[in-house]
């Protein structure tokens, strides 16, 4: 039984079935990988699972509490934070401010008491950008400001983290400093869910990996697994290779 | 890598000039660098695929190619002219089309008005449809349809007859495939196949590699924003599934708490 | 609350509200088929001219995604044009006519484009609004300047106002020809935008803009065919309008806008049959209440605000927008937040200008000066009411000034009338509630559609509230200024420096928002709702309290411009157009800042001085033209004025280190790079010559004939 289990959630935009009837788990203390060809439907389950996008079917359970009707704000303080493919970092404010945002909401509704200034100057010192803190964010570049949009969702003290693609935008050093990272946030208790296309990095960090394709999941397993699936190297390579 | 294109396009006379050529390209969205260097050129006739995993910067590739985005450094030259920052539609005029990925077609206009707005780059309305409805006849008997509700086959088909119509002199293809099944995604890129064969010069962007490689002249492959890997089609399959799925790399590590 | 239940309620209401209106405001006319033919036969031609403004509009809005709030001025103006050249010049109508709509009107259209609105593809909501707003009041000022308003203008109808009944009712030739040419419109537009390649296009933009260029189309000529076809739809409205009033009032015809606004918002802004037909019903509920209801007293001025009314309720049942992902955009110019020491500093400077110049410049007896410079300030702080709404959280509201005066009738109200000091607090809180409504609207309403609403309700106010019994009533009602530790402010010097002070308190209060978690908070809302939520931010719950905030503060100056008054009589200071040019000024100053409302409280003040002290005719029009003119400073500079001079002012304060650094940065980044010494220090390349070949445009026309060389 995973932390976060998204049950037969299906999506329907018009005509087009953009999500069918996944099944994913998302078990706590470490990554697990989505992956799949563009336009397959994974930031499109991503906002289902947030709130942002109402499925047409299946349910979104969260530590045995369903939370698929509850408005998305709501989701964040149980707990679901995520980053996002196409940045949506806070842009006229700075690093900082956009970590103590977070940070003063989660003051709201967590129980312990804490020091925001000092906390967002420790997660921004974890992901690394704390030399650009006061730098307003779309003065920055994409990589430091989706690390800002990790740094962010962290804030929130979730017990689910989704990224969505993290690493685009990063050098090979700070994607290494990712994958580190991510070990360190799991060893935590962390559960984390993964879209990305490091296919690296996807191996290296992810436990397991569910392989997503028209909205289906078509394959599910350990990244050994995963690479060996005939099917998976059809949905990214196309008909012949498994025709050859 | 490609072969030496330096800042001068005309002295790659081996091959004739590129139809199409980008030299040392940096471009991105506002602050989103994507693109890191991109040396890449497109000869007369020929058929180039581009292949590579998501966000490896494909699709910004075809947008500078297209002059949606604006280099932020390097060039872009057609057929050996400087045209860096031209605007699309001027580059439309001049023989660039794009089909962009999706679909390239305007939903909410019928068939025939979507061919309508072919006519821009100078072809008379009724050579347009004609010429399409040669090649697509099944767009023929859907032409008083509204776009939006074709098939998602017949919306990339009439995105293409859109392109063809203006009788491009580089056409340039963004995921073909996207969101289609197979069978299809085979059905377009027969026509893909027959295109090529009348001698225009395509640059294709694709993730269903295996499909495209038959097709193509040359292939090269893109990761993060650079040009790896540039040659012919039977050199570029076995570095695929490495750059796909990182098949060759260090072996997975398995949480030891499961 | 779910979509289905809001609309129901929504519609309920409005049920309720026309059944409730009916039957209270009954005249007692007979309801037959003589009276219905003639509501029929007098609303179809005004149908006709609501339908021509909003197709103006729709057809402007859709293609070049601008809304044009100067569609009904730029109407009135050609209106006048048209009343010149015939009454004045005596040149035959059915010469002029066609010279106006399908010459003039078009030029005017082609000219707007070019030189203002193509600039503003792409910039804030509240900027692209604002140039618009100005523009009306341009075209309004140059109306007015060029034709006396004390004098009665007139146009004949057509046919001198003869016609032919229908039953009992006459329908004049020009109301025939007014059905007749807003049908063969419909005809004419269906036409345009389904057989020509023109109006294809226009539909294709709609669609997708940049796959419409990438096929060759130039969204220039697009922009500017939507604007002359804007023009020339305004130009017919406003001519054929013209003579159904009885002087052609330069506000009355610009304001048939809001109905042409709410027959718009029908159709979408997009879609012209129901935009047609939202001018149908629109025509025919004005046309009953005029024939049937009868208002009275306390309602008297119910039917003049009928149009807003009706644009509220439309609103009101619009779908409920989306939650908004950010765009990526152009990078903003960097701003710097100032420190609360900062603000404090400008606010004492501020305070200190003004003790020294109401001492020694102006003399105590000199109350009209001494009275307009409190007013400058009251206005500086209605407009610093915007600066967290529209400035950091991206709300746009354009009834400022109607909180304004909902808190000057509840200061006059509750114990402003012998100077309570208690009264001012109640003033702003009595408009929190009334602010606070509106967070609801905003849940569903998203941008433009929001900013309509807000001009709805300040309209609404205007025409129904002061008259209301309660509020102000048919007299007029006095107030005190407050009484504060000891000191009473009736002395024009002493007010003016309590306002001064009470601005500069509040100015450095909002600066000590915008770096509290509230003020974070609020930006995080404008820069990505979808973040915002995800970090558990209830979207509701900061509406709430940043519209709340907002109209508080509004309230609370509303106290202070009633004190300045002494006495309050109807919507006289409040009314809705004048709320706008504070909101033009703001924008000009920059929205964001506490700066920018000071400005427009200068602003403000300048105008009224330059209006009643420079007594030339020319200036007559300025209260309008000015704002209006001020606009062409928005495009070259979005942001603000005050950021530029005030990044200028900081750079030679000694102790702003920061601000000299980002200076130098600034002009680092930007110098261009040297191009000396081509050709002489180093040789001169092939990628020199195609450097040259675009700088002068050579590089456009590519020659195509490679591709045919080659393909034959």
């Amino acid at each position: 039984m995973g932390l976060l289990e998204i049950e037969e959630v299906s999506v329907q935009f018009g005509g087009l079935l953009a999500v069918d009837d996944a099944s994913i788990s998302v078990p706590a203390g470490c990554v697990t990988g989505l992956i799949g060809p563009n336009g397959a439907g994974k930031t499109t389950l991503f906002n289902v699972i947030t709130g942002l996008q109402a499925p047409s079917g299946g349910r979104v359970v969260l530590d045995d509490v369903e939370v698929t009707r509850r408005r998305p704000y709501r989701r964040a303080r149980l707990g679901i934070a995520r980053t996002f493919q196409r940045l949506e970092a806070f842009g006229s404010l700075t690093a900082r401010e956009n970590v103590l945002v977070a940070l003063e909401m989660r003051r709201r509704w967590a129980t312990a008491r804490y020091d925001c200034g000092k906390i967002a100057d420790e997660l921004l010192e974890r992901v690394g950008i704390a030399h650009v803190a006061e730098t307003r964010v779309e003065a920055l570049p994409t990589g430091s400001a989706r690390l800002v949009e990790l740094a962010r969702a962290l804030a929130t003290d979730p017990k689910v983290l989704l990224l969505d693609e993290p690493s685009s935008g990063l050098d090979e050093q700070e994607t290494d400093a990712l994958g580190v990272l991510l070990h360190e946030l799991t060893a935590g208790g962390l559960a984390v869910l993964l879209v990305e296309h490091d296919m690296p990095l996807v191996m290296e960090a992810c436990s397991y990996i569910s392989v997503l394709d028209f909205g289906r999941v078509i394959a599910r397993g350990t990244p050994r697994e995963i690479q060996a699936d005939p099917s998976v190297q059809r949905a990214y390579l196309g008909t012949a290779k498994a025709a050859s | 890598m490609t072969s030496a294109v330096a800042a001068s396009p005309a002295r790659d006379a081996s091959s004739g000039v590129p139809v199409l050529q980008l030299a040392a390209v940096r471009a991105g969205y506002g602050r989103i660098d994507v693109l890191h260097g991109i040396d890449l050129d497109l000869r007369p006739g020929e058929v180039f695929a581009l292949l590579g995993p998501n966000g490896a910067g494909k699709s910004t590739t075809l947008a500078v190619s297209s002059g949606q985005i604006t280099p932020t450094s390097g060039g872009l030259f057609l057929c050996g002219r400087d045209v860096t920052g031209v605007s699309p539609d001027a580059l439309a005029r001049a023989g660039v089309c794009l089909i962009p990925e999706g679909r390239g077609i305007f939903p909410n206009l019928t068939v025939a008005e979507n061919l309508r707005m072919a006519t821009y780059t100078g072809r008379a309305y009724h050579h347009v449809l004609d010429l399409a409805f040669a090649q697509f006849p099944r767009l023929g008997e859907r032409r008083k349809q509204t776009a939006g509700t074709l098939s998602g086959g017949e919306q990339q088909m009439l995105s293409m007859a859109r392109a063809l119509a203006t009788e491009p002199a580089v056409l340039l293809i963004d995921e073909l495939s996207m969101g289609l099944a197979p069978i299809i995604v085979e059905e377009l890129y027969d026509h893909v196949r027959r295109i090529a064969a009348s001698g225009l010069s395509i640059l294709i962007v694709e993730q269903f590699a295996h499909e495209i490689l038959g097709l193509a002249d040359r292939a090269g492959i893109m990761l993060h924003g650079r040009l790896l890997h540039t040659g012919p089609p039977a050199s570029i399959a076995d570095e695929l599934a490495d750059a796909y799925l990182g098949a060759d790399h260090a072996a997975p590590r398995v949480d030891s708490s499961q | 609350m779910s979509q289905r239940w809001s609309n129901l309620l929504v519609w309920a209401g409005t049920i309720a509200f026309v059944v409730l209106v009916s039957k209270t405001a009954w005249a007692g006319n007979p309801v037959n088929g003589t009276s219905l033919t003639n509501l029929v036969v007098l609303a179809l031609p005004l149908a006709g001219i609501i339908a021509m403004a909003a197709s103006g509009l729709v057809v402007v809005y859709t293609t070049t995604g601008i809304f044009n709030f100067a569609q009904g001025a730029i109407g009135m103006f050609l209106a006048y044009v048209d009343w010149e050249l015939t009454v004045h010049h005596g040149w035959p109508q059915l010469f002029v006519l066609p010279l106006v709509v399908l010459v003039i009107a078009p030029l005017l259209g082609i000219g707007l484009d070019r030189a203002i609105m193509r600039h503003l593809q792409g910039k804030a909501l509240v900027v692209q609004l604002s140039v618009t707003v100005g523009l009306m009041f341009a075209f309004i000022g140059l109306a007015n300047m060029l034709w006396n308003q004390n004098t009665a203008h007139s146009m004949p109808a057509l046919f001198q106002g003869e016609g032919f009944h229908i039953g009992q009712v006459l329908l004049t030739w020009h109301r025939f020809i007014t059905i007749v040419v807003a049908v063969a419109l419909a005809i004419g537009l269906r036409i345009l935008l389904f057989q020509t390649r023109i109006g294809i296009a226009m539909r294709a933009v709609v669609d997708n803009r940049d796959l419409a260029a990438l096929g060759g189309a130039r969204s220039s000529v697009l922009s500017s065919f939507a604007w002359a076809l804007g023009c020339s739809l305004a130009a017919l409205a406003g001519i054929l309008l013209a003579p159904e009033t009885a002087d052609m009032s330069t506000t009355t015809l610009t304001f048939l806008i809001i109905t042409a606004f709410a027959a718009a918002v029908v159709g979408r802004l997009r879609s012209l049959p129901l935009t047609y037909l939202g001018a149908l019903i629109l025509a025919l509920a004005t046309q009953w209440s005029g024939s049937f209801l009868r208002f009275s007293e306390r309602w008297t001025n119910v039917p003049d605000a009928l149009p807003t009314i009706m644009l509220f309720i439309v609103l009101l049942l619009l779908p409920r927008a989306e939650i908004q992902f950010a765009r990526i955009g152009q990078v903003r110019r960097v701003e710097r937040v100032s420190s609360v020491r900062d603000a404090a500093i400008g606010m004492l400077a501020l305070l200190v200008f003004i003790v020294v110049m109401s001492m020694f410049v102006l003399s105590n007896t000199d109350t009209t000066n001494l009275s307009r410079f409190a007013l400058g300030m009251c206005t500086a702080l209605v407009a610093l009411s915007l600066v967290p709404l529209t400035g950091w959280a991206g709300q746009v509201s354009l009834a400022p000034l109607a909180f304004a005066g909902i808190g000057a009738v509840a200061y006059a109200r509750l114990g402003g009338a012998h100077g309570s000091i208690w009264a001012v607090f109640l003033a702003a809180l009595v408009t929190v509630p009334v602010g606070a409504l509106f967070a609801f609207p905003a849940m569903r309403l998203q941008g433009l559609y929001l900013a309509l609403a807000t001009l709805a309700f300040a309209a609404m106010v205007e025409e129904v509230f002061y008259s209301q019994p309660f509020a102000i009533g048919a007299g007029e009602r006095s107030v005190q200024p407050v009484h504060l530790l000891g000191i009473d402010f009736t002395s024009k010097r002493a007010f003016l420096i309590l306002v001064t002070v009470v601005f500069g308190l509040c100015g450095i209060g909002i600066v000590a928002l915008r770096r509290s978690a509230f003020g974070r908070r609020l930006v995080a809302l404008r820069d990505s709702e979808a973040a915002s939520v995800t970090v558990g931010v209830n979207v509701l719950e900061t509406k709430l309290a940043v519209f709340a905030l907002s109209a508080g503060i509004a309230g609370f100056a509303g106290a202070f411009f009633a004190m300045n008054a002494g006495t309050l009589n109807g919507p006289t200071g409040f009314e809705m157009i004048a709320g706008l040019p504070i909101v033009l000024a703001l924008v000009i100053g920059g929205v964001g800042f506490v700066a920018g409302a000071l400005f427009a409280g200068i602003f403000g003040l300048s105008l009224v001085i330059i209006q009643s002290d420079w007594h030339i005719s020319l200036w007559i029009g300025l209260t309008y033209l000015a704002p209006g003119l001020a606009v062409l400073g928005i495009i070259q500079n979005p942001s603000g004025a005050v950021v530029p001079i005030g990044e200028g002012f900081a750079r030679l304060l000694p102790w702003r280190h920061d601000a000299r650094r980002d200076y130098e940065e600034m002009t680092a980044a930007t110098a261009e790079p040297e191009v000396g010494g081509l050709g002489l220090e180093r040789p001169f390349e092939e990628a020199d010559v195609l450097l040259v070949d675009r700088e002068l445009g050579i590089s456009n026309e590519v020659p195509r004939a490679v591709a045919a060389a080659r393909s034959g």
